[in-house]
């Protein structure tokens, strides 16, 4: 059978955010800009993925920085690094890690989707050539990237893979490490593709230890609707995921 | 209906080099039983890096071994990538004729561009052009195969005049086809008069449009080749027990191995936004199958795993549905006892072919404008 995670959990389980509840309602998040890098990683990189799940074959990482005009907590900008992998037979990215451009937003996605993520500076550059992002924490810059050479092309070639999050929550009153499936929704407006370009990426300051961008594979640009949604499933961290997931709710709408 | 075997040679980690060479003599073991049998064709597909879903990297040599064991059993060298940097033009022409000549003509030649960035990124193949590159490569090789000399300057290959030798040995050439997963690919089949190579499970409603379809168009196609391959093969994967149930689970268990692997490569699609690659093709599907509310008995629709009975009932579904040939998957990971694979070839071979066997000929090879 395909190989698992060899995630140390006892290594990172003091710093993972913890989710006040699996009742989080739904955000509605309109005009969002996504810019999404996606490349090669070192197989090392199983270091960092639970035991429940498998890396995709080959491995692989995505960037993602998107900037959120409106949002419940109002604007913010968004970055994050994910490591692709299986949940069983589905696609998942696990976030390693996340940087947020006010506190209020960072608070929130910390409580309600288990985001582990702290407030910084991140920008995001829409120009003709080339589309960039940074992040900044505690004035290091952590993330230099760039979509260069941005071609139209339609949203339906786009394929955003959902999110899981590893963070201490709620079940069955017992607070304990879960992972969390964040499965928003996109209605797409606009997308470019171009090829990426990670001029900085500091690992450790991702949780991302082994971590770094080999085979550059696609980035895109997309203007879409979206949003975070309510919380379907959450998973054990140590258990195969065909046997270890939970559903809290039938539906998103529930 | 005819029937074939179907070879991705699923390998179980760890890798020991007796790993790898067991599965490959089971396969070998099951290829001379199954042509002592009476099945028509053995096919192998061609994949690389895809770790425990197929360690098939050069089908033509494990094909090889199979013409030399066998006497009547066609080779399928399905599918081989269409796209220059996995295989050059002028070597496919060239090992294709020394396969059909050393098989005594049995060989089927299908034609592909392979559907995962694991393997595209590999080469660093560009993903947007591969159905333009398979487009050139079917376009050449009929006529590498049977023109005197050839010479040729297109987009993605070119080359001087020289004479290919050898040429093939089937005349006028070995039966052309297409490998099909995503929707449409049918209708590129269809309009080029290549057989349709379908790598799709189940789902008879869907499979009996796009046939339909299939047909309609290959009638006023313009064949690539000397002449239109009016086929349409499907794949399945093939368990038959005495015991329905005891066939039923075995079988079951195998798809569902076959499907999880499957689901833990990275599609073109998932990684690289292209329109090269609009359907996510063969993974979503078996996704849903392993793990969806289709993961019960009705995602079992027209497998043929379970009694004899079951089995024929499944497989006289997919001929009313217009398929001329079944290819099946006999095993994935080596989860089913290589002594149990042949029992249920065996038994298939006993108790379900007799049903097919004077039906009207199958469709096949017609000359051009027939």
């Amino acid at each position: 059978m395909p190989t698992f995670g060899t995630l140390e959990l006892t290594a990172i389980v003091d710093r993972l955010a913890t989710v006040r509840d699996l009742d989080t309602e739904a955000w509605a998040l309109p005009g969002a800009e996504i810019l999404q890098l996606a490349f090669e990683v070192p197989r090392a990189t199983e270091s960092l993925l639970p035991r429940s799940m498998h890396p995709a074959i080959p491995p692989y990482g995505t960037i993602w920085v998107t900037r959120y005009p409106e949002s419940p907590v109002g604007p913010f900008t968004l970055a994050q690094l994910r490591l692709m992998g299986r949940a069983g037979v589905h696609p998942r990215g696990l976030v390693l890690g996340a940087v947020a451009s006010t506190a209020d937003a960072a608070t929130a996605l910390r409580e309600r989707w288990g985001l582990p993520v702290v407030p910084g500076r991140v920008s995001f550059t829409r120009r003709h050539d080339r589309i960039t992002a940074t992040a900044t924490r505690d004035g290091v810059t952590v993330l230099e990237c760039a979509l260069v050479d941005p071609e139209p092309i339609s949203g339906g070639d786009v394929q955003y893979i959902h999110s899981v999050t590893l963070a201490h929550a709620p079940l069955d009153g017992e607070i304990g490490p879960r992972l969390i499936q964040v499965d928003s929704r996109y209605t797409f407006k606009k997308a470019e593709r171009g090829r990426p370009h990670v001029g900085v990426l500091v690992a450790p300051a991702w949780g991302a230890g082994p971590l770094r961008p080999l085979n550059p594979i696609a980035a895109t640009v997309t203007t879409c609707d979206t949003d975070l949604p309510r919380i379907r499933f959450v998973m054990d961290v140590e258990v195969p995921v065909v046997r270890g997931t939970r559903r809290i709710r039938e539906s998103r709408e529930e | 209906m005819k029937f074939g075997l179907f070879y991705e040679i699923s390998v179980p980690r760890p890798w020991t080099r007796e790993a790898e060479r067991t599965v490959y003599q089971n396969a070998l073991e099951q290829v001379r039983l199954a042509d002592e049998l009476g099945f028509d064709q053995v096919w192998a597909v061609e994949h690389h890096f895809l770790e425990e879903y197929s360690h098939c990297p050069a089908p033509e040599l494990f094909l090889t071994a199979c013409a030399m064991i066998t006497k009547k059993i066609r080779v399928g060298h399905g599918i081989i990538i269409c796209v220059p940097e996995f295989n050059h033009p002028i070597k496919i022409a060239e090992r294709t004729a020394v396969l059909d000549i050393l098989s005594g003509g049995r060989l089927e030649v299908g034609t592909g561009r392979s559907a995962t960035w694991t393997e595209l990124g590999g080469f660093r193949a560009n993903p947007d052009t591969t159905k333009k590159s398979w487009d050139e490569f079917v376009r050449c090789l009929p006529r590498m195969w049977t023109q005197e000399t050839f010479a040729y300057d297109g987009e993605f290959w070119s080359m001087p005049e020289r004479t290919i030798v050898p040429k093939v040995y089937q005349r006028p050439h070995p039966p052309l086809w297409v490998a099909v997963t995503t929707p449409g690919t049918e209708l590129d089949a269809a309009e080029r008069g290549l057989g349709s190579l379908g790598l799709t499970f189940g789902q008879f409603a869907e499979q009996e449009k796009r046939i339909a379809e299939y047909r309609r168009r290959i009638r006023i196609c313009e064949p690539v080749g000397a002449f239109v391959n009016d086929q349409v093969s499907t794949v399945n994967f093939l368990y038959c027990h005495e015991d329905d149930a005891t066939g039923r689970a075995t079988g079951r268990r195998m798809a569902d191995t076959f499907n999880y692997l499957a689901s833990q490569l990275v599609s073109a699609r998932e990684a690289f936004p292209s329109r090269s690659y609009q359907s996510l093709g063969l993974l979503p599907q078996l996704r849903r199958q392993a793990t969806g509310p289709e993961a019960s008995e009705q995602a079992g629709e027209g497998l043929a795993f379970g009694g004899p009975q079951r089995v024929l009932h499944a497989l006289k579904r997919w001929e009313a549905v217009g398929v001329d040939r079944v290819n099946f998957l006999m095993n994935a990971l080596e989860v089913i006892p290589q002594a149990d694979v042949l029992a249920s070839l065996r038994l298939f071979a006993r108790e379900v072919m007799p049903a097919f066997a004077d039906d009207k000929p199958a469709n096949g090879a017609t000359a051009p404008g027939a």
